[in-house]
């Protein structure tokens, strides 16, 4: 569903992704981790094809980000870590504009509607300002309008900025609903917990590659540390080099 | 779910363009609307001051234009070269202003990102982009025209079908810098990286200048000159407007057309209208079709862009050696340790804004701009030596470079010194709760603000007497003046930006632009027609031989400038203080 090949970024000298290959099946919940600057949020850039690979390439869905730009969209949603909203609109005329958007029907902007809005607990705000939301606010109004259209892939960037622990559990189990139903998502997160807790798949990703990919208990294992997985990130991600030669596998690309 | 079956296909170009009209209209409609529901009194202002301003430009084109073809022989001939003269210049500042507002607009705007990943296709997103920064910036020509053009046609004694072909010559005439100034927006993103681009437009800027300076220099003539040879001199004197009548100028197309259609000459008028329609046709349709296409490439590479300079190994070694950080003491700090007796905290306070100034572009850039200019046209006094021995020009002249002085130091005080206290932001707490506390937050920033302008004010009143030969009474009567004020207007400004601040916009622009900078604004214009009309009228210099000064109501002017400014300065200023004291975070 995501396929990853390849990828590479280069701003100048600095290589901000290195080659890297991935595929990410259809239905499945892939967290990305990493430190500042390790590359998540380019590779994000590149998947939803904001900017360009330097090299390789990008599948979503069957469909290439470069040549087939809108087929891709269509079938994909992107929420950033502070989203787009527009301000003087209330946050329902906002769902109906990206239903619009996505050329939904009528029918199904009022369902998705219908559905998400009581979920997402935004009834009071419907219709105030969205100028007048809390972050927390805002960031739901995004998650639930990037829903809508039932994309086929979810890329989503630290979700849970703002949000209180109530609607943060919210978010989770909304979005691995979803992904038990066939959405693949792709989530970068700096929360190891949220990642613990959701993700069918986790990858580490330090100076541009990633340097580990695996269940939160593979992680464990071999970065041979059998409690926490902050442990295991810190133990992964501090000498990546004195590691990976000796202990832990390379990298699979698919489960 | 979440299956291709389920998935519609992408709406059409067409539609998407028009779903972002109808989404951004309703945003545009609810920003202007939201204005009167929350003060009337600001939409009052503004209106009013609308209003005004439309009035009063009108009247001053209409004085102007019948003042000019009144000359003898020579008043059409003049009135036409102002007309293509001043088209060809709003038409270079179009396309700078669009150039810069398109840029923004397609690659410095959230809403670009955001429907970068949406089904948009980059076509449909550039269209609706372009329609978006040529509104933007062209409303302001329109504005600034429509009453220069009204005063031409009353001036001319037109019928209303001038008025109906100006507007569509507008209409179209404001497309052509639109396509031209995003087509180089785009092309510079695509291969310009930003510092490469500052060092290019500062390059450019100076030898612009250079080129006007070797190109507009001042002649001397002599007194045969002057008086005997009237049509040689006026010769040379247009010879030097000349490139505003090049043809090929879209310019030349709509003042010929205006003019043509003003002096009855329709089938001209029609003809220099069709060639201006299809050139607006033509780009237009490069721009709607063509353009689009390379946007997403440029997008692309203004954010995936390296320094434009590591491909230089210099370059690399200086930034690896900044990246070995010996934890220094900064310039500005180095620089504020020569004045000890400056206490700690209002230092770091005061070194703080400063850098805070220097490293927005768009601030010191606009300064510069603002003042650099009124610098310019004060130094070029001195090449007007023979006409400035007369004492009636002297005088006039000196008040008036008081004026315009005063008038750039109320936009510089409104746009930089009024949104300080608001620039604070969210951190406001960070100063306030400070030892230093929040009264003497306030009064700093006055006192940096007033030094900073001051300096700016002083030395161009001075070099303002310097150049008119006043003798040192008047010139410390000017520098006393222009100190009252600046210091007036700098009270002005950081008392309103207390009273009214806002907290949650980041872009001082905006912050300008509610209701305490619009008011600011107001008030500093009023102070000064005020303070400078007083001081004209109550001069303690005969205007005219025959006129001598009133010692009377020279008292009655200078106090009335010395009250009013007490009143507009400490008020506020008092005010602004007892509400920092009483301040809730």
């Amino acid at each position: 569903m995501i396929e990853l090949k390849n990828l590479t970024k280069r701003f100048g000298d600095l290589t901000a992704v290195n080659n890297v290959s991935l595929t990410v099946p259809k239905g499945e919940f892939f967290c990305v981790l990493g430190p500042n600057a390790a590359g998540k949020t380019t590779t994000i850039k590149m998947i939803t094809g904001l900017i360009k690979p330097t090299e390789g390439s990008v599948n979503i869905a069957g469909f290439d980000v470069q040549s087939e730009p809108l087929q891709v969209r269509q079938r994909m949603s992107y929420v950033p870590d502070f989203p787009f909203l527009y301000e003087k609109l209330t946050p329902w005329e906002f769902m109906r504009f990206i239903g619009q958007l996505f050329n939904l029907s009528e029918e199904r902007v009022q369902s998705a509607s219908r559905e998400l809005i009581p979920r997402f607990n935004l009834e009071p705000f419907l219709r105030k300002p969205i100028e007048g939301l809390s972050h927390g606010t805002r960031q739901r109004v995004a998650i639930a309008a990037a829903l809508m259209h039932e994309p086929e892939v979810f890329v989503i960037d630290e979700p849970m900025v703002g949000l209180d622990p109530f609607h943060a559990r919210v978010v989770k189990e909304i979005l691995k609903e979803r992904s038990v139903a066939g959405m693949t998502v792709f989530m970068s997160t700096h929360q190891l917990s949220v990642a613990e807790q959701v993700a069918d798949r986790i990858g580490i990703i330090n100076h541009g590659r990633f340097v580990a990919i695996g269940t939160a208990d593979e992680l464990r294992h071999w970065s041979g540390n059998d409690s926490l997985l902050e442990d295991s990130f810190l133990a992964i991600t501090r000498e990546e080099a004195n590691i990976t030669a000796e202990r832990m596998p390379a990298p699979a690309t698919t489960p | 779910m979440s299956d291709s079956q389920n998935t519609p296909p992408p709406l059409g170009d067409g539609r998407a363009l028009r779903l972002l009209l109808r989404v951004n209209g309703l945003q545009a409609w609810r920003k202007l609307t939201s204005v009167g529901e929350k003060s009337k009194l600001l939409t009052l202002v503004i209106a009013t001051f609308l209003g005004g301003y439309g009035l009063v430009t009108y009247l001053l084109f209409y004085k102007g234009l019948d003042f000019l073809r009144g000359f003898p022989g020579i008043g059409d001939l003049l009135m036409e070269r102002m007309l293509f003269l001043l088209f060809a210049v709003l038409f270079l500042l179009l396309l700078f202003s669009n150039l810069i507002i398109g840029y923004t607009s397609l690659f410095r705007n959230k809403e670009s990102q955001f429907l970068l990943s949406a089904p948009v296709s980059s076509d449909t997103l550039f269209r609706w982009k372009f329609i978006e920064s040529t509104l933007v910036a062209s409303w302001a020509f329109v504005f600034l025209i429509a009453p220069m053009l009204i005063a031409y046609g009353n001036v001319r004694g037109v019928d209303a079908s001038f008025y109906l072909l100006t507007t569509t010559l507008v209409a179209g005439f404001i497309i052509l810098p639109s396509v031209f100034g995003s087509w180089c927006a785009v092309t510079l993103a695509r291969y310009m990286d930003r510092r490469a681009f500052q060092i290019a437009a500062i390059f450019g800027f100076v030898i612009f200048v250079f080129g006007i300076r070797l190109w507009m220099q001042p002649e001397q003539l002599n007194d045969e000159a002057i008086e005997f040879r009237v049509l040689a001199v006026l010769d040379r004197v247009m010879s030097k407007t000349e490139f505003s009548q090049f043809p090929a100028l879209p310019s030349y197309w709509l003042s010929s057309s205006v003019q043509n259609w003003a002096d009855g000459l329709r089938v001209s008028a029609r003809f220099y209208m069709y060639v201006l329609c299809a050139n607006v046709m033509f780009f237009g349709m490069l721009a709607w079709t063509r353009t689009g296409r390379y946007f997403y490439e440029a997008s692309s590479s203004v954010h995936s862009r390296a320094h434009v300079f590591g491909q230089w190994e210099w370059f690399r070694n200086w930034q690896a050696h900044r990246a070995a950080f010996s934890y220094p003491k900064g310039f500005m700090e180095r620089v504020f340790q020569l004045l000890p007796w400056i206490r700690p905290d209002v230092r770091a306070l005061v070194i703080k804004d400063v850098r805070m100034f220097w490293r927005d572009t768009t601030q010191w850039g606009q300064t510069l701009v603002l003042f650099g200019l009124l610098a310019v046209y004060i130094l070029n006094l001195r090449h007007f030596t023979r006409q400035l021995s007369n004492p009636f020009w002297q005088h006039i002249i000196s008040y008036l470079n008081l004026f315009a002085c005063s008038l750039n130091l109320a936009t510089l005080t409104t746009r930089f010194v009024f949104p300080q206290f608001s620039l604070e932001g969210k951190r406001v707490w960070i100063v306030g709760m400070s030892p230093l506390g929040l009264v003497k937050v306030v009064k700093t920033k006055f006192a940096m603000s007033t030094i900073g302008s001051l300096i700016v004010t002083l030395g161009l009143i001075f070099l303002s007497c310097h150049f008119l030969k006043l003798d040192w009474q008047r010139t410390a009567y000017f520098v006393g003046a222009i100190a009252i004020m600046t210091v007036t207007m700098n009270a002005l400004a950081i008392g309103l930006g207390v009273l009214f601040p806002n907290f949650k916009e980041d872009n001082p622009g905006k912050i300008v632009s509610g209701f305490g900078g619009t008011f600011c604004l107001v008030l500093s214009f009023l102070y000064i027609v005020s303070s400078v009309g007083m001081l004209a009228i109550g001069t303690p210099w005969v205007r005219r031989e025959n006129i001598t000064a009133d010692p009377v109501s020279v008292t009655i002017s200078i106090g009335g400038f010395i009250l009013l400014s007490m009143l507009l300065g400490w008020l506020p200023f008092r005010l602004a203080l007892r509400k920092t004291r009483d301040f809730e975070y």
